[in-house]
């Protein structure tokens, strides 16, 4: 009989209610409280009879499969294999050892230095550039799944005219023949249509081949407001860079700075490095976040307001008063009084909160920072440096440096010139402007009027169809560049591989039309860098430089100078901000704000064929493989829309949406923390031209969006529509109830108190005593332990792909996530806190394997697959697992993953296909494998190893290296782990724990270091730091901000002995 | 009286008189496979593209492994010799010998040399050639007595329980660093290779990894 273990409950009043993972959990429903029971994720250890394959048909066909065994014996002994060694010996390569070359991924904001590990020439690992400020080595969940994006099956591997495959060279004639139907200077009919890849060569191609053409730059998420509204303060050619680094206070207004999207991890690192609290008295900054749906960057604040994003302009406007109210001097106060005509309050919004927040930055003058989403206007970013410059943040937390791009055309001045028959060639780069700009612009209709459209791109989508040649784009890391990073330093990309597809780079296909003439697309970029190297040294050693670059990745010393350019706020943005008046309209149920947001796996919708991408939940939703509209539970209630968890699966209406004479049909989820009547939109799926992963995932909001509202918009309705809706939630599996998990407090509780992470919930009482089982001896030079710092960790996934990529995690497919089976060996709990079930407080918690010293795991393997090793670490042996899944039973923290089919093996739409079905994973998918990581099979159990082949590898590599030396220690902080390596924030911390130097021995010693579960006596290797929040004691409300955990699991007038009687 | 046993009893000594004959059979067979040093492939001569003699190489020339077999000191992999390495020497000696004419090939087509592989160990298992030569354990452990070998062989199982064997008591197998590469090298007695070993063991800090993560991952 199965005994129930009855944790302690908490006491009677007190039931841990307030930290609740999803809506069904609060209202504790009785199908919550079902699935809370069962062992596992209902479905997920069961065999589903509907599935088209029954019990009855599953022996017949393992019968048969039994047989062909028996007929196949001849295959018993090993096969022959060969060992093919090369034929001329390549440089620096020796195989089985890992190289790593310096590249960058382009970002629209700037690109993002990377470094790629490549193994026996196959690039199989993307890492941050350790060398340059803007990575420092760590790296984002976009650039990780790159790797994933580089062997895509599914790529365009062809060249096509008019939809049909045709080979290179006969586009190499087709081209031709246009460029002599040039000659006469005919430049002015060809336009360019291309995304933003920062790239220098490219601006280069701009002015010098292409001087008279049109060049419409279009990124469907990059407004360019923030660089207009610099402009118009400044002078041209300008952008400003926040400093969070200088900043104590960081007020930041429909911001999302801590999200990866624009590949900034220096603002990440920046902010978070003041915000790393290690003892009392220590310094930390204070967040204020203004947003209408929650993001992580409103999960990390300390005081968050939920505002409409329509609302925004009125209330930065209203802060801008309150500032001057408070006596705030400069320009601002004759700014507002000069475009007062405004309605004085913000719809909704607490006076008291503006007023404070306003009073908390007048308080850190020159030392706080106002950030505007890049969303907003142009007239909200004009503002929001009208107070920066008020405020004195104007060079010391915000800079003015040099914009390296000129701004081209936008997208509907190209639609006009198309529309009057003035484009003769247009050549699209990139991108996927059909399926992402604004549907005012009908593609279908204009790109017949232009006799030659010629499209490069990395898959055959929605714009290829619809152009007359498809040229197949070689990735980024299959092709010679360069970019500016954002701070205008300049980068070197460099092909990592040969084109897997024989794809032509941007810039190829730019010089063939331009007709340059090259070998190599590499003297391109090196005739660029020459001009850019030679205005820096007189002595021109052009070799030498240009290895350099490529060794480093970037150019020392080419960030944009920083201009100081005085802000004479008054003559230059008034008349502007007096045309575009910043107006909050009433919003209702009848009335709603639609706001379109980049999604946070799919981007614009450029990731939405990669299966790492969709499978990773949503940070805040925690959905994966398709996205649904957002609103808040009161705008649920009112328009009576329910989401009800039904057998474990998230069963939600569906409804059709309407505004301006357009609409679409999309599910819908409520997510506390959202504000009323408004409705998140994310973007990029409803893909109709795409590869299997992302074909039928999600609904398309591009759909609604025009080029005067891309970003939000006043005045949508919805009606429900018939019929449910399934969506693929990882949030309610595997739920740990009631306990203290995440334990946090404020800045000031801690100073007093810094030991409180050691006085909550049932730790607090229970007996540290020996334990019945034994111990194994851990006594070897190395003892690995990890730290998460729940104050700095943003949840923002990272860490998940990157394990992901190093240690070969299969995806499973929407349907498996649905039953409970997916394989991250990472979860982020999402946790909500408080009673407020509208606008809750929101905390973040990683999960991996916690490495016990008393693995509960261990002790009921009935093979010993499972074992403990000297060094502390509980590891797997796959060949000797057979699946009996007790190890994941008996896991307290249900880290354990299996692997229900051959995930590896199967396309996920056919793993339910019997044994006979064909099996495999396709070469290209083959190549993206770690080599050093098993790639497990069906029927094996598997979990986070703490990357232990960079374990054995560091301890290899140091032994080799000291040779015949008893010196086997390797050196503090030498090797780290997959997640810890890519985590922006710097919030995880991993080593030696023997080792008194090394960084994770210091940070275990701290006050607020607690182990998840502390009283089952299992001793994790992996603790946490206390999450600390660090609230204006003056704000309304903030006496609950941070003090959920104290105030219902904190049991007071316990002495921090008194646990020991109970 | 009714039958107290049905009929198709009568079959049931026939029937399971056969099915023991199936399992003894099944029985013999297992362990003629499994339980032989055939399983573990030991003595594997497999006929290799060009006819390379180890004996020639190291014993008559005083080649050292490390020549051609580059990466064994810093790499997982112990190299395998690219073309380029045989035309390094072949170039001027032995040019135009018939028994080189696959590799003359390989160097003017670019098409590489197919060895046959000898040594595998199954893909679960990561061994690491730099971990070994640098800290004591010689080719020859398990490679056995390559610089004799007219035609490359497999002399050792390299089982599990062959590598644990050695994992556990290292004294047996460790010799001093500079002895590393000289397969004809012996200790003077079984005695003194354990005297030694011990006191390399213990002035080296060697403790091989015993655990299932020292090799699968």
């Amino acid at each position: 009989m199965k005994r129930i273990w009855q944790h302690p409950e908490a006491e009677k009043g007190k039931t841990g209610k307030n930290y609740w993972r999803s809506l069904g959990e609060l209202s504790n429903t009785p199908d919550f409280r079902d699935w809370l029971e069962r062992e596992f994720p209902q479905g997920a250890a069961e065999w589903s009879t509907d599935d088209g394959l029954s019990r009855r048909n599953f022996l017949r066909l393992m019968g048969a499969s039994m047989a062909l065994a028996g007929l196949g014996l001849s295959a018993c002994r090993r096969p022959e294999a060969h060992l093919v060694p090369f034929t001329k010996t390549p440089e620096w390569l020796i195989p089985g050892k890992y190289l790593h070359y310096s590249t960058a991924m382009p970002r629209r904001n700037g690109a993002m230095p990377l470094q790629v590990k490549s193994y026996n020439g196959r690039p199989i690992k993307i890492e941050g550039n350790p060398l340059h400020p803007y990575s420092m080595g760590k790296s984002d969940a976009f650039a990780q799944a790159t790797i994933l994006e580089l062997y895509d099956p599914e790529r365009s591997r062809s060249f096509l005219k008019d939809g049909k495959p045709i080979d290179r060279k006969t586009f190499d004639e087709a081209l031709e023949q246009l460029k002599q139907s040039w000659s006469g200077g005919a430049d002015r009919k060809l336009a360019f249509l291309v995304d933003e890849t920062c790239c220098p060569t490219r601006e280069r191609f701009r002015s010098e081949l292409f001087p008279d053409s049109i060049w419409c730059v279009y990124e469907p998420l990059l407004t360019g407001n923030s660089s207009e509204a610099a402009s118009l303060a400044f002078g041209g050619g300008v952008k400003v860079l926040p400093h969070y680094d200088k900043a104590d206070l960081i007020f930041s207004v429909d911001c999302d700075f801590l999200e990866c999207h624009d590949g900034n991890l220096k603002s990440i690192r920046d902010f978070m490095n003041g915000r790393r609290v290690r003892k009392p008295g220590d310094k930390m900054n204070r967040l204020y976040a203004v947003e209408s749906h929650y993001t992580i960057t409103g999960a990390t604040a300390d005081h968050r307001l939920r505002l409409p994003a329509s609302h925004t302009g009125a209330f930065v406007l209203a802060l801008a008063k309150e500032l001057v109210r408070s006596g705030v001097e400069s320009g601002l106060a004759e700014l507002v009084s000069a475009i007062d005509n405004n309605p004085e309050t913000v719809l909704g919004v607490d006076k008291n909160w503006i007023r404070e927040a306003a009073r908390d930055l007048i308080e850190h003058r020159r030392r706080c920072l106002v950030v505007i989403g890049d969303r907003q206007p142009t007239s909200v970013h004009i503002l929001g440096l009208a107070i920066n410059e008020a405020l004195g943040n104007l060079d010391n937390t915000l800079s003015v440096i040099e914009k390296k791009q000129e701004p081209g055309w936008n997208i509907t001045e190209l639609a006009d010139a198309i529309g009057n028959g003035s484009v003769e060639t247009l050549v699209i780069v990139g991108g996927n402007p059909v399926y992402n700009s604004p549907v005012d612009i009908d593609w279908k209709k204009l790109l017949k009027k232009v006799p030659t459209v010629i499209r490069l791109g990395m898959h055959e989508d929605e714009t290829s169809a619809l152009s007359h040649w498809h040229v197949p784009q070689a990735h980024y890391l299959e092709s010679w560049s360069d970019a500016w990073a954002e701070d205008g330093s300049y980068l070197s990309l460099q092909p990592m591989i040969l084109p897997l597809h024989g794809g032509l780079s941007d810039l190829e296909l730019m010089a063939s039309l331009a007709g340059v003439s090259f070998n190599d697309s590499l003297e391109l970029v090196q005739e660029t860098f020459r001009g850019v190297v030679k205005k820096r040294w007189d002595a021109f050693k052009f070799e030498e430089q240009w290895n350099r670059f490529l060794h480093d990745g970037f150019l020392e010393d080419s960030a944009a100078k920083v201009k100081k350019i005085s802000f004479d706020v008054i003559n230059r943005c008034v008349d502007f901000l007096k045309r575009n008046p910043l107006r909050a309209e009433p919003l209702a149920e009848d009335r709603l704000e639609l706001v379109f947001v980049a999604d946070r796996r799919v981007d614009d919708g450029r990731f939405v064929n990669n299966a790492w991408m969709q499978e990773f939940p949503d940070p805040i939703t925690k959905m994966t493989w398709e996205n649904a509209a957002l609103m808040s539970p009161t705008t649920a209630k009112k328009l009576g829309i329910v989401n009800e968890t039904v057998k474990g699966i998230m069963m939600v209406d569906k409804v059709k949406i309407s505004w301006a004479g357009r609409s679409i049909e999309a599910p819908v989820l409520i997510t506390p923390g959202s504000c009323d009547f408004s409705l998140a939109l994310p973007v990029g799926y409803g893909r109709e031209i795409t590869g299997k992963i992302g074909e039928g995932s999600g609904f398309n909001a591009y759909a609604l969006r025009v080029s005067d509202a891309a970003y939000f918009a006043v005045g949508a309705s919805i009606k429900k529509v018939d019929g449910k809706y399934d969506l693929a939630l990882t949030q309610e599996h595997n739920v740990m109830e009631g306990r203290a998990l995440v334990r946090e407090a404020p800045l000031e509780y801690f100073n007093q108190d810094p030991n409180f992470t050691d006085k909550m919930g049932i730790d607090a009482h229970a007996p540290s005593g020996p334990s019945f089982y034994h111990v194994p001896p851990m006594n070897a030079p190395h003892q690995w332990g990890m730290s998460i710092d729940l104050t700095t960790c943003t949840g923002c996934n990272a860490c998940v792909v990157a394990c992901q990529s190093e240690n070969n995690i299969p995806v499973v497919g929407k349907d498996q996530v649905q039953r409970g089976r997916e394989m991250h060996w990472i979860r982020i709990d999402r946790y909500f806190s408080g009673e407020d079930e509208e606008d809750p407080q929101m905390m973040m918690q990683p999960i991996a394997c916690m490495q016990c010293e008393n693995a509960p795991c261990e002790t009921v393997c009935p093979v010993n697959a499972t074992v403990h090793n000297d060094e502390g670490l509980n590891v797997m042996a796959y060949n000797r697992c057979i699946g009996t899944r007790y190890c994941a039973n008996n896991c307290p923290y249900k880290v354990r993953r299996f692997n229900f089919f051959d995930f590896n093996q199967r396309p996920i739409d056919e793993l339910y296909k019997g044994p006979l079905a064909p099996k495999g994973t396709p070469e290209l998918l083959k190549m993206s494998k770690n080599p050093n990581v098993t790639v497990r099979m069906r029927g094996v159990m598997e979990k986070c190893t703490f990357c232990v082949q960079r374990l054995e590898m560091a301890k290899i590599d140091w032994r080799a290296k000291q040779g015949a030396s008893p010196d086997v220690t390797i050196p503090a902080n030498s090797v780290q782990t997959a997640c810890q390596q890519a985590c922006p924030a710097d919030a995880i911390v991993f080593g030696n724990l023997k080792d008194e130097d090394s960084e994770i021995a210091k940070v275990k010693t701290l006050k607020h270091d607690y182990a998840l579960l502390e009283y089952l006596n299992i001793k994790p290797r992996v603790s946490y730091l206390g999450r600390i929040r660090n609230p204006n004691p003056k704000m309304p409300g903030a006496d609950k901000i941070g003090m959920t955990t104290i105030n219902e699991m904190h049991h007071h007038g316990h002495e921090e002995n008194d646990g020991k009687e109970h | 009286m009714a039958n107290i046993f049905p009929r198709w009893t009568n079959w049931l000594p026939l029937k399971l008189f056969i099915a023991a004959l199936v399992l003894g059979a099944a029985v013999v067979w297992g362990v003629t496979y499994y339980f032989t040093p055939k399983y573990t492939r030991v003595g594997y001569m497999p006929q290799q593209p060009v006819n390379f003699e180890h004996a020639i190489h190291v014993n008559q020339l005083g080649m050292d492994c490390r020549y051609c077999h580059v990466g064994v000191e810093t790499s997982p992999n112990s190299t395998i010799p690219t073309t380029q390495t045989c035309m390094n020497c072949h170039k001027q000696v032995k040019k135009d010998s018939p028994a080189l004419a696959a590799v003359r090939e390989s160097w003017e087509t670019g098409k590489p040399i197919p060895w046959v592989r000898i040594h595998q160990v199954p893909d679960y298992v990561y061994f690491n050639h730099a971990a070994h030569v640098n800290r004591g354990v010689s080719c020859v452990s398990c490679h056995g007595q390559v610089n004799q070998m007219r035609v490359m062989y497999q002399d050792q199982p390299q089982s599990m329980s062959w590598c644990l064997e050695c994992h556990r008591s290292p004294e047996k197998k460790i010799r001093p660093m500079n002895e590393v590469y000289h397969l004809d090298w012996k200790p003077e007695s079984e005695k003194a290779q354990l005297e030694m070993g011990k006191k390399l063991v213990k002035d080296w800090n060697i403790d091989p990894p015993k655990s299932c993560a020292g090799c699968h991952r």
